[in-house]
């Protein structure tokens, strides 16, 4: 029981920015009270991954390799999981709050007869579990809470701490796994993606998202060339992902995707609650909206009080040269 | 074809809330049905009426939650199950504890949750009975139908939408992006109060203090640190535009 692991989530051959997080504060805390820092990774490649994370400090990196993970189903990665808490008892396994893990922690939870901490905004380690602070009423206010147990779960937001970074050279430990057809009981068949070469928006460290002022192909067009220059994952409020104008998997707030980005930059959005929720932790926001009393200009920190279809042409244009020079 | 739909009533998060030592004062007359349950229950509705089904609704909460248990019933449910509790110390272990007790003697072909609660967004409930049950599960639906005798799930997931088929019995936690949950109809409401409602204690479910004790607790409520409103700019389109431009790359350095 002497030990904080981190679950380690990877795409395409990176380590998600949202992992990273997780893993510098559990490091920050393992320092603190002289536990072990250990990862896990669960990937058909996850060998591959120790090298990067020998930059976070990790003693010790858990590797459940197996081809079934290339595809995002539930029972093996809770198998695996499994596994490995049994191997390395920790006093808390860490992951970041994901569509991912949002599917296991319940489960896992249960599995293993232990109490989770979701969607935290900010933990520590406390000598009888872990305590935090959780974002709740659609993140309008914080609640203090704590999880006894001699292990704890707990989901982190992703924005809540900073990567910092401290070498090591990890000890590398492969932990068998095989799976059986029949023990996959639900069954994946196919993928709907949103788009392959689209900036991934929970990681993105420039957002710009699409509110119901953007009523047409015009105003859809001005945000792809403004997230263009810019570098930009694109999100949309809730209103644009029903009617069908973005991707669902491009809602941000409550209900979908939370964001992190150095610059959000909300066009044509009001700023209704379930929207700002999934926003707060981003660094500058930006609004352009017509209304001037839309309640996102009560957050933002530069407020653009005007249409759209006439500030942004401008707006582009004055980023693109400022890109240049 | 048989469903069970576990919902929760909960304050309306768009209602004005007020912190007092610590201590979430909260306006007891805005209690709803969550709004992912509703999702839940109306997806249930459309299917059992497509495919000649029964929906039954089960509730864990206090006394006064039976509105919300009878807004079900209205919008179509055909029965109900009230787990009468006043204790507000509940977790998520403990309310799916409760449910894997209800349902260990029940038959069943899929039951649905709410993928979270909108009022603590916790979102563990629906696997911990899943695991509890032994269910096969998915989470996080954004779309369903029938295909081949299982349900064919349309799941949200962080890179793009997964097509996953669960096989009956099963478990399905939904979003609310799936429909719009019907509005009650007048007719609905009636027919409701001749709806059978069983009320039910955790004793009778077998439950002992043990069985209910929390491992994980709010210890108290705060504000969240405000963010400040900044400037706003108004005035010509094109001189506040490039000027905002200008002072995210001068000032705030994040182009």
């Amino acid at each position: 029981m002497s030990s904080l692991l981190t679950f380690i989530s990877v795409n395409d051959g990176k380590i998600k920015r949202s992992s990273l997080e997780v893993l510098s504060r559990c490091r920050e805390e393992a320092e603190r009270l002289g536990l072990d820092n250990e990862a896990v990774v669960v990937a058909p490649d996850a060998s591959n991954y120790s090298e990067q994370l020998s930059g976070y400090g990790v003693s010790k990196v858990y590797v459940v390799e197996d081809p079934i993970f290339k595809n995002p189903l539930n029972t093996p990665l809770l198998k695996a999981l499994d596994a490995v808490i049994e191997k390395a008892a920790p006093r808390v396994v860490a992951f970041a709050s994901t569509e991912g893990s949002k599917d296991i922690l319940g489960a896992l939870s249960a599995s293993r007869n232990v109490p989770a901490l979701p969607d935290v905004s900010s933990f520590e380690v406390t000598d009888s579990g872990v305590s935090g602070k959780r974002p709740v009423m659609a993140a309008k206010i914080l609640s203090s809470v704590e999880a006894k147990g001699d292990t704890v779960l707990v989901s982190v937001r992703s924005g809540s701490y900073d990567l910092t970074e401290s070498s090591s050279e990890p000890e590398v430990e492969t932990i068998d796994f095989s799976v059986s057809e029949e023990e996959i009981k639900v069954v994946l068949k196919e993928i709907l993606s949103a788009s392959g070469d689209r900036v991934d928006l929970s990681e993105a460290e420039v957002v710009v998202a699409a509110g119901r002022g953007v009523r047409d192909e015009e105003g859809r067009e001005m945000i792809s060339e403004l997230a263009s220059v810019l570098n930009a994952g694109i999100g949309a409020s809730r209103a644009l992902t029903e009617s069908g104008a973005y991707d669902p998997s491009l809602q941000i707030g409550q209900t979908g995707k939370v964001v992190s980005p150095q610059l959000y930059i909300g066009i044509g959005i009001s700023g209704a609650i379930q929207h700002v929720a999934g926003i707060m932790n981003s660094k500058v926001i930006v609004a352009i909206n017509k209304d001037p009393d839309a309640p996102i200009f009560d957050i933002a920190d530069y407020g653009i009080v005007g249409d759209l279809y006439k500030v942004l042409p401008p707006f582009i244009e004055e980023i693109k040269k400022l890109k240049v020079s | 074809m048989k469903f069970y739909i576990c919902i929760k009533q909960v304050p309306d998060v768009n209602a004005p809330l007020q912190i007092k030592e610590g201590q979430l004062l909260q306006d007891t007359d805005r209690m709803i049905l969550n709004a992912y349950d509703a999702s839940a229950v109306e997806e249930a509705l459309v299917l059992s009426e497509k495919h000649d089904g029964e929906v039954e609704v089960v509730l864990i909460g206090p006394d006064k939650a039976k509105e919300t248990l009878r807004k079900a019933l209205a919008m179509g449910a055909d029965k109900g199950t009230h787990i009468v509790t006043e204790d507000e110390s509940y977790d998520s272990a403990v309310y799916s504890k409760i449910l894997t007790a209800f349902f260990n003697d029940k038959e069943y072909d899929y039951i649905f949750c709410g993928k979270q609660a909108q009022d603590t967004d916790s979102g563990l409930t629906g696997g911990m009975l899943a695991m509890q049950l032994d269910l096969p599960y998915t989470t996080n639906a954004v779309g369903m139908e029938f295909e081949n005798g299982s349900i064919l799930v349309k799941r949200q997931g962080d890179a793009g939408q997964e097509m996953i088929s669960v096989p009956s019995p099963g478990l399905v936690t939904c979003s609310n992006d799936m429909n719009e949950p019907r509005i009650p109809s007048l007719k609905g409401i009636m027919q409701s109060k001749r709806k059978p409602v069983d009320t039910i204690s955790t004793g009778d479910l077998g439950l002992s203090e043990d069985d209910l004790a929390v491992r994980t607790q709010i210890l108290s409520f705060e504000e969240k640190p405000e963010r400040e409103a900044g400037r706003k700019f108004e005035g010509e389109p094109d001189e506040v535009a490039r000027e905002v431009a200008k002072l995210l790359d001068e000032e705030a350095g994040v182009l």
